[in-house]
């Protein structure tokens, strides 16, 4: 589903992600981990587009990936980002910011696509038409993954969509994305800096340090190995 | 058995908003001698805020009542401000969570840690900047002259929390409270962070007092636990006995946190109106 | 306020976009007018809005009726505010004379403000040689003193409102691209911008619909605070000559005919003081308000 092939991306003289491959299954997990600085935010980045320069060879579904993206990708690969408190806009109602990517996809329906949204992500109506500063940072967290899962994409990218939450709220955040990829059959990638939850959601981990990926393996596999990477277990 | 070095009994901290008044601490009591304590809890428990009741940092609409709130055995609730200069920085101090916002930015560190000791303690400059150098290799670093000159920006996330650490160490308070402080730090380094600590407080005989989400890290490191939720203590027990504890919210704490090694198909969660119900308004 | 009103629109889970926003400005306006200083100078500005709306009904005499032999006569029953050298009562005169004063700052107003954010959107979001090229355009206007700059521009323009508008927006308008420009490069790189980005949202939505509603606010309380000081520039180019010509009543042109006689007949150049005094003080306690209001740093 997801190739990555020798990526490399650079921020001025910083070469923050070398010469980096792996493959994603279709309906797999796959979890990237490691320290603040080892590129692997900058990974899913530049796989949804938010980084300008990069080198390599990327594809998604079969299509390679050029220096820019389009609607049509958009409607297949969205992104969670990790600040509950900055990824929504403040100034708008759930139901408008859940309501933007049906406006821009052109879907019709928008009403119910946007009630079954917010059930799946365990919110009632009654949340439609908040403000996100009226929301819990778990609750709002639920909206995000809304946002991004009511075009029905077939791809999930999730930059530590946890690592802001309580452990308890955590726990049901996790619960719910697991709910939802089987529902919907989603590929994820799911970065985070924690081990143990990386180890909990996905079928295989890569290990980034520095840049690199120095380390594949299934969470069982890395749970037995020595881990001298340094990162939280 | 010694005198407990903090005495905190029956401690309430209300806050009165527009809304209404918010009681973020619901009475409270605890002791402690000179051993580690942590104190666990989620956002909304009134952990940090109950601590900082005892450097008297709770101000205005935040109201603080207690029955008894000491320091061995100053009465904390009395203090004007100027007893209050001497008490902290000088016998409790406090270690935030990011040093990049709790350091002078405009300063250089040594600079800071050596007005810190001037603030306290009648030393001339040059003794100051001495046991400042002396301090900064007590944490283990390397180049105390080089991080002496350096500004808090120039030094990595792990060197700023200790010249943080030796900034609060260095008027040789009784108490150091550390609120969070390896929560902006990657894993490893917040493990030597933590480890300095510990060095420090034990070398010293100091008290400890380690505020922290993370339960299994408090665990580790601490003598005893207090976990608090809602404003409330609802459960206090050694670390070792973690795993033994009885109270509906520390098991789900315990519980809910993912585990590499296991994949279970779903983390249990909290029953949030059980436990509701077992701590009232 | 009736109760259940007040219920409907502080309800915590609203049944329409509308309610909730509604229910928004109400508390809004509840905080902005919870500052009794504010409340004053909106008080104040709106009396003087009415005063030049309603100057015909209000105004005693016609504004540019001359009595010569009633001339500067102090305050009175008869002409409460005395009149002026051509025997025109003042207090007829101030209140005519609130219209010039407010056009010029509601024009200047509408136009600074728009293009302003025109400006300093593009050029924070573009970047690159747009960007460039626009902040230093807007440098050349800041570069020279506002108002010897709208001096000159009216003395080459001509006298007459019209000219006083252009020469004052002109001169205006760099502060809020600048503004707006550092509002959109923090929002540029935040997390719900990209969000949008990745939902595959043209630019021009982007821009119209997610940045600019969050740079309103620091614009409108720029401009009210603005405001005050623009009347002063008014006033000033009218004490020059090069507002609204005479024999139309401006406050600006009445304080300097009356410059001679501060000491004697303190009247006829007093009053008009204190009538854009009063403006200006309005304008700048309704600006630090909105400040107040809508500094996202307060809770």
């Amino acid at each position: 589903m997801i190739v990555v092939d020798q990526l490399g991306v650079r921020f001025g003289a910083h070469q923050a992600v070398r010469d980096v491959s792996f493959r994603v299954a279709a309906g797999e997990s796959y979890g990237l981990v490691g320290e603040s600085g080892s590129g692997k935010s900058t990974v899913l980045r530049a796989l949804v587009g938010l980084v300008a320069a990069w080198s390599g060879q990327m594809s998604v579904g079969g299509e390679a990936l050029g220096p820019h993206r389009n609607r049509a990708f958009y409607r297949q690969v969205q992104m969670v980002f990790q600040d509950p408190y900055g990824s929504l806009h403040p100034r708008q109602t759930i139901d408008r910011q859940l309501g933007e990517p049906l406006a821009i996809h052109g879907l019709p329906d928008r009403e119910r696509l946007k009630l079954r949204a917010l059930e799946e992500v365990g919110l009632g109506a009654d949340f439609r038409f908040r403000f996100p500063h009226q929301l819990s940072g778990g609750q709002r967290q639920r909206v995000a993954i809304a946002r991004a899962i009511i075009t029905r994409p077939r791809v999930l990218l999730l930059d530590e969509p946890t690592s802001a939450l309580d452990v308890s709220i955590q726990a049901e955040i996790l619960n719910l994305l697991r709910t939802l990829q089987a529902r919907l059959g989603l590929t994820f990638i799911l970065v985070s800096h924690d081990l143990a939850v990386v180890g909990h959601m996905c079928d295989r981990i890569g290990v980034m340090r520095e840049g690199t990926l120095i380390h594949e393996a299934a969470p069982d596999d890395l749970a037995n190995a020595a881990i001298s990477t340094g990162i939280d277990a | 058995m010694a005198a407990p070095l903090v005495t905190v009994e029956d401690l309430h901290v209300t806050f009165r908003t527009p809304r209404g008044a918010v009681e973020a601490v619901r009475g409270i009591s605890w002791t402690m001698g000179r051993e580690k304590l942590g104190v666990v809890g989620e956002s909304g428990s009134g952990k940090s805020v109950s601590v900082r009741a005892l450097l008297g940092l709770v101000r205005p609409p935040g109201e603080v009542r207690a029955a008894r709130l000491m320091l061995d055995s100053t009465d904390l609730r009395t203090l004007s401000p100027r007893q209050w200069q001497d008490v902290r920085g000088s016998r409790i101090t406090m270690v935030m969570q990011d040093p990049r916002f709790s350091l002078n930015p405009v300063m250089p560190v040594g600079v800071q840690i050596a007005e810190a000791l001037r603030a306290h303690r009648r030393v001339s400059r040059r003794e100051a900047q001495q046991r400042t150098l002396d301090v900064l290799a007590s944490v283990h670093i390397r180049d105390p002259a080089r991080v002496f000159a350096a500004y808090p920006h120039e030094l990595s996330g792990g060197m700023g929390q200790r010249a943080m650490i030796a900034m609060m160490l260095i008027a040789e308070p009784e108490l150091l409270i550390a609120d969070e402080p390896t929560s902006a730090l990657d894993g490893s380094v917040g493990a030597q962070v933590l480890s300095v600590m510990d060095e420090l407080v034990q070398r010293r005989g100091m008290g400890l007092i380690l505020i922290s989400h993370d339960l299994d890290l408090v665990a580790r490191f601490c003598d005893r636990v207090l976990i608090m939720y809602r404003g409330r203590i609802v459960e206090t027990l050694a670390a070792t006995d973690l795993a033994q504890a009885r109270h509906p919210y520390t098991q789900a704490l315990l519980a809910c946190r993912p585990r590499l090694g296991e994949r279970r198909a779903a983390l249990p969660v909290m029953d949030r109106a059980a436990l509701e119900a077992l701590t009232p308004e | 306020m009736n109760s259940s009103l007040t219920a409907w629109l502080l309800a915590p889970a609203p049944a329409s976009r509308t309610q909730a926003q509604l229910g928004r400005v109400y508390l809004g306006l509840r905080r902005f007018f919870s500052n009794p200083l504010t409340a004053l100078g909106v008080t104040v500005v709106l009396a003087v809005v009415a005063l030049a709306v309603l100057a015909p009904l209000v105004a005693p005499q016609d504004p540019l009726a001359q009595n010569l032999p009633a001339r500067l006569q102090p305050p009175s029953a008869g002409h409460w505010l005395g009149t002026d050298e051509l025997g025109r009562d003042m207090w007829s005169r101030i209140a005519y004379g609130a219209r010039p004063t407010l056009l010029i700052v509601a024009l200047v107003a509408v136009i600074v403000g728009p293009l302003g954010l025109a400006v300093g959107i593009v050029a924070g979001f573009t970047g690159g040689l747009l960007d460039r090229v626009l902040m230093r355009l807007t440098d050349m206007f800041m570069a020279f003193p506002q108002l010897v700059l709208a001096l000159a521009l009216a003395a080459a323009l001509g006298a007459g409102l019209a000219n006083a508008v252009i020469a004052i927006a002109v001169t205006s308008w760099p502060p809020y691209a600048r503004l707006a420009r550092s509002e959109t490069l923090a929002l540029r790189n935040s997390d719900f911008i990209a969000a949008i980005r990745i939902q595959g949202a043209s630019r021009l939505r982007m821009l119209l619909r997610h940045v600019l509603p969050l740079c309103l606010p620091s614009m409108l309380v720029r401009l009210s605070l603005d405001m005050a000081g623009i009347i002063l520039i008014a006033a000033g180019l009218g004490f020059l000559g090069l507002g609204t010509q005479p024999p139309t009543p401006e406050w600006g042109a009445m304080v300097a005919s009356g410059r001679d006689m501060i000491v004697d007949q303190w009247w006829v150049s007093t009053l008009p003081g204190v009538a854009i005094f009063v403006t200006s003080l309005g304008l700048n306690l309704i600006g630090d308000g909105l400040r107040d209001l809508l500094d996202p740093r307060r809770s």
